[in-house]
Formats: structure tokens, sequence, C-alpha cells
């Protein structure tokens, strides 16, 4: 079975499949933040990518800096095949609960 | 875009004391850039300093939140002690306590700062983990207070020092935090550096 992802770890990883080779620091918090639709804290993507990284979810390699950034260097990062496998488990899961039931629910709430 | 624009100094060099050596420039260059072609354009100067300034204090928050929640469950649960099995002699407990509270604040901070190698790191900590435990403790009190006030525990409470003192203390213990930490801070720091010599 694979790794069991929270929420936000979900977001960060289809952020970084969605970014394929630009999936850096910066550009992650950008993408989790539209995903999302609400401001995220710098820190909270950093804190989850160590997490996933460590996990081996993840790996990340160190590339060139920009002007902008001072001329510091950038961390990019892939997605890994336990880190596919995790994510495919999570749709899954999500999937068999709604399974059955018209999205968006009308009811008596 | 703003590309000379630059946040304030400070709050960088406090970023770097909780990053490890190895995310320092890349995680700081992150934020750099966020600030200069987002940030900075649309909230202009003041607001894009504070959303830098928070986005830092993001990062310390981080680091000291547990060890602030285990510095406010040892302060309750010697309250709790105190308040409803009260001993002959509070000396020992008071050691125990004491040295425990000061070793989660010591440890705190030799932590952070052996993992950015930076001693800066330990007095921001220490200060962050008793800033942050003190609403906690105080919060914590007052339910045992409401859940605990008959006259037997009344006089508990009045024989180990006083309400007074289990609600000013919290607050006493910020200046002991920075102390210590900034022993942990130099503590921490010369293990990084003896590590990577």
């Amino acid at each position: 079975m694979a790794e069991v992802l929270g929420s936000f770890e979900q977001a960060v990883l289809l952020a970084i499949v969605r970014l394929r080779e630009g999936a850096y620091g910066r550009a992650i918090l950008n993408e989790v933040q539209e995903r999302m639709e609400r401001d995220v804290a710098a820190g909270a993507v950093h804190a989850t990518l160590v997490r996933l990284e460590r996990k081996s979810l993840i790996t990340s390699s160190l590339g060139p800096g920009t002007p902008v950034r001072g001329g510091r260097a950038r961390r990019f990062y892939r997605l890994e095949l336990a880190g596919l496998r995790a994510l495919n488990e999570a749709r899954a899961a999500v999937d068999n609960l709604w399974r059955g039931l018209e999205w968006p629910l009308k009811g008596h709430a | 875009m703003t590309i000379d624009a630059t946040p304030p100094g400070w709050a960088e060099v406090l970023l770097r004391a909780f990053l490890t050596p190895s995310d320092s420039d890349s995680v700081s260059g992150d934020l750099l850039e966020q600030y200069r072609e987002i940030v900075r354009p649309a909230r202009g100067h003041r607001r894009a300093d504070l959303w830098y300034v928070t986005q830092v204090l993001g990062f310390v928050w981080r680091s000291a939140r547990l060890w602030a929640a285990l510095f406010a469950v040892a302060f309750l649960a010697r309250t709790a002690l105190d308040w409803l099995v009260p001993p002959a002699d509070f000396h020992a407990r008071a050691n125990v306590s004491t040295f425990l509270g000061a070793g989660i604040v010591l440890l705190a901070a030799f932590q952070a700062a052996a993992r950015s190698g930076s001693f800066a790191a330990g007095p921001v900590i220490g200060l962050a983990t008793a800033a942050i435990a003190a609403p906690l403790e105080l919060a914590g009190a007052i339910t045992l207070l409401a859940a605990w006030h008959d006259p037997l525990t009344m006089n508990a409470i009045r024989t180990s020092g006083g309400l007074a003192e289990v609600l000013t203390l919290p607050l006493l213990m910020l200046l002991p935090g920075l102390i210590l930490g900034t022993i942990g801070g130099i503590l921490g720091a010369a293990v990084n550096r003896l590590r990577s010599a």
C-alpha cells in the first residue's frame, strides 16, 4: 500500500505534476495558492516538500538562480514512482467514497 | 517587477537562521523572487515588507510550536499536580519542573541552531517557545480553575504560591526563555561547526 497523503500534501504533489520541469519552490507555492484559492504560507509549502522528500515521494536538485532572486539557486522537485502511486491511491480513495452519488449533492441539509 | 527592491534585512537574517544550509539559498531566493515579482508591485513597500516578515515568522512558528506545546504541557502538569495532589514539600517538584522547562527551551534552541548553524536561531526560538506557550498555559490554568475550585483545591492553590503566581509566571518566562535560548543557540551553532569542520 502506498503512503497515505493529506490534502495539502496532495496539493503540493499535484503542483509538481502540473509544473513538470518548472517545479521549484516559488512556482509550487503559486500553483498551490491558485488551485486552493487562498493565501498559503511559504513555510507550509517548504515543510511539506521536506516531509515528502524524506518519505521518498519526491526528489530535488539545485538549478541556477536568476537576477530577480539575487542569483540564488532554485531547488527543483521531481515526482518519484512512490509519489505517483500515492497520488493515484489518494484519487482512487476519493472516487470510492463518491461512487453512486451525484455531485453536487442535493438534499436535506 | 521591482528587481532592486529588498525586504527588511533583519528578517532575511532571521529566515536564514531557521533554514538548513542546503535550503538557505533556495528558500530565501524563492521568497525574494515572490517579493520582487508579485507582492511588492501589487501591495507597495510597507505591505510587501509586512508580507515578508509574516512569511519569516511562519518559519519561526513552525520551528517553535511543538516545543511550546511541550513546555505548556509541562507547566500545566506541574500546576495540576500542585493543586490536586499537593505535596508536603514543594522543593523536589519545583526542581524537577524547573529543570524540565529549562531543558525543553535549551533543547529547542540547540536543535534549531545545530540544524542551521546560526546561533541567532537559539534566542529567537527560546523567546518564541515561551511566548507561544504563555497563552496556552494561561488558558489551561483558567480551565483547571473553572473545573476545580472547591475549598480544598483553593487552599492547595494558596499554599503552592497562589493564583497570582500561576497567572504571571507564563509572562515572566519570556526573559529566561531568551537567555536559555541564547545558551542553547551558542551550543547548537558550535556543534554544527564541529560537525562541518
